[in-house]
């Protein structure tokens, strides 16, 4: 089954300056349990392509479909709930919720669906990521990058979801650090999570199966990481 | 509640903010609590004074001439009536001569109008007199004392209870004899005054009518003073001196519901870059909105209860000093004021967090995470 599809799909900016053509007519689909990294120099509209499969944006033309879901014309709420129950977002400046501890990070996902064994399950996926359920506690502030990273990384997996889409996972983290997460990242994938990552770093996508490579918009190829 | 968890957290991670923004809600619950019982204490003890004079009607004669025996069963018909005599005249009180008022009055009239504070009320016909409660400590006069008034020496048999200042007749500072003793000291006939008590306040309107009907026919021979009129008119000043107090106590809370807006926004622009993640990762309008929300009402909630606390605490002080009674404190309507200002605290607070929670709800996610 493709969790993600995309058809013709197309989105301009307006700017000041003049209309900015982000995407232009990509078609792309990927199937349940591939890993992907998505390539490309800046402005290559790589950002835009994660935020529309994250809907987190919505496209100007074409059909998107995510876990076999038509998302064209759905509203906020209806949005808001497949971010929810259908991706987890990884971030590279990791993005955790100061005021939360990290199991809290990890089980806010779920309580916001309504998951009732959100406590056990939060504890369950710390160990999964590598963490000690003692550092659980700590407010991300006082964790370490990797360490965040990891919370991070349980967070999107909280709730089961269909896509897990990563912006410069490791971005923010040295190459030994960047190493273990991409390891992480690649068990996660082993154990049948659809994952999408955008970079820069071709160690990171070497990581991978498949890679796009945009330029200008459209897809300028499409294969096995060389 | 997951939602008002982290509006908790958040005010606490910005303590000093938050009691900033309370402080301001305080003082504005304070003052609404702490002047609206002063205003409702005033209106209280004016009403208590004014009260039992609200069914009272007052005859008095029109020109120069007393109200006749003849007229005065006329309104005697109409409702039960008091027949007043008055003059003023010097006294000798304790040594010392002064001014005061005499009223003559029926011996069983007096309890009906008056109270007493020490002795007995005046028996029928009695040559004794009763004295005010103002001239009785000004003049240290006591029970079985004797007054000199005219070549009369009349003895105090009683002493009145204070009644305030009155529209039918001031006998703080005044003698009352009976109605014998008063003719028998000053050649007069007549009445000065009658007062008339209906048994209903809605009677008023027609008791005076029908007075005025039976004994203006001919002529204007009285002139008929409703006391209704008059209370409700102090009670409206009153009650409009009590809504300029409440109006001063609200300037003071849209004050502290600026600063609780500006605390607001300020945090929803901090915390942009935070409330995209949450939207991005699954949070919904409506649930930032709630938290944001949640917010506000903690500041407007914990503002309004200590502030009507502290509120409660002025009216107390400010009752027994100005007052010098306490028991207004209590009533109904006064405790009611302490929920007002709680309600106005928190209602002030939450309107205020209302835009700011909207703006932060509706952030476009993707532009809210891109924010630093």
């Amino acid at each position: 089954m493709n969790v993600v599809e995309l058809v013709e799909v197309t989105k301009v900016y307006e700017l000041p300056r003049g209309s900015v053509k982000a995407l232009d007519n990509v078609t792309a689909s990927i199937e349940a349990g591939e890993f992907i990294s998505v390539m490309g120099p800046s402005g290559s509209g790589k950002t835009t392509f994660l935020n529309i499969i994250g809907c987190l944006d919505t496209p100007t033309g074409g059909k998107v479909a995510i876990g076999g879901e038509n998302i064209n014309g759905l509203d906020d709420e209806a949005l808001t709930k497949i971010r929810r129950d259908k991706i987890g977002f990884i971030f590279q400046q990791f993005n955790l919720i100061a005021t939360l501890t990290a199991l809290e990070n990890i089980e806010y996902p779920m309580i916001l669906k309504g998951v009732n064994e959100h406590e056990e399950k939060s504890k369950e996926l710390v160990s999964s990521v590598g963490l000690e359920e003692a550092l659980g506690e700590n407010k991300p502030n006082e964790l370490s990058g990797g360490e965040q990273q990891r919370v991070a990384i349980a967070r999107a997996l909280a709730n089961d979801p269909d896509i897990i889409l990563a912006d410069e996972p490791t971005g923010n983290l040295d190459s030994k650090t960047s190493k273990d997460i991409m390891q992480l990242l690649k068990d996660t994938n082993e154990r049948g999570k659809t994952i999408i990552i955008v970079t820069h770093d071709p160690q990171v996508a070497s990581y991978t199966k498949r890679t796009f490579r945009l330029v200008d918009g459209r897809i300028d190829s499409d294969g096995v990481f060389l | 509640m997951i939602f008002f968890e982290f509006a908790k957290r958040n005010l606490a991670r910005h303590k000093f903010r938050s009691v900033l923004a309370i402080i301001g809600i305080v003082i504005g619950v304070l003052a609404i609590t702490a002047l609206g019982i002063l205003g409702n204490s005033v209106q209280l003890a004016v009403s208590e004074q004014l009260c039992m004079i609200g069914n009272e009607l007052v005859v008095y004669p029109y020109g120069e001439e007393a109200i006749s025996d003849d007229n005065f069963e006329k309104i005697e018909k109409v409702a039960e009536a008091i027949p007043v005599q008055s003059m003023g005249d010097k006294a000798t009180l304790n040594g010392e001569s002064t001014f005061v008022m005499v009223y003559g009055m029926r011996s069983e009239d007096i309890p009906k109008l008056l109270e007493k504070e020490a002795g007995q009320f005046l028996k029928h016909g009695s040559l004794n007199c009763m004295v005010g409660s103002r001239l009785a400590d000004n003049y240290e006069l006591r029970v079985g004392e004797r007054a000199a008034l005219q070549s009369q020496k009349p003895r105090i048999v009683g002493i009145l209870a204070e009644r305030g200042v009155g529209f039918d007749i001031n006998p703080d500072n005044a003698i009352i004899v009976s109605d014998k003793m008063f003719d028998s000291m000053y050649n007069t006939t007549g009445y000065n005054s009658v007062i008339v008590k209906v048994e209903k306040i809605e009677d008023v309107e027609g008791a005076k009518e029908e007075i005025e009907a039976r004994l203006n026919k001919k002529e204007e021979v009285v002139m008929v003073m409703e006391l209704k009129m008059i209370v409700e008119g102090i009670k409206g000043l009153f009650n409009t001196i009590s809504i300029f107090l409440l109006g001063i106590g609200a300037i003071s809370l849209v004050v502290a519901g600026v600063s609780i807006l500006n605390v607001m926004m300020m945090s929803t622009v901090e915390r942009t870059k935070e409330i995209g993640v949450m939207r991005a990762i699954g949070t919904s309008k409506r649930e930032i909105l709630r938290m944001f929300l949640f917010e506000s009402l903690i500041l407007g909630a914990i503002g309004g209860v200590i502030g009507a606390i502290l509120g409660f605490g002025t009216g107390f002080l400010v009752d027994v000093l100005i007052l010098h009674e306490a028991s207004y404190l209590f009533a109904p309507s006064s405790i009611l004021y302490v929920f007002v200002g709680i309600a106005f605290g928190v209602g002030t607070s939450v309107l205020s967090g209302l835009y700011p929670a909207w703006r932060a709800s509706n952030l476009k996610p993707i532009e809210a995470l891109r924010y630093e």
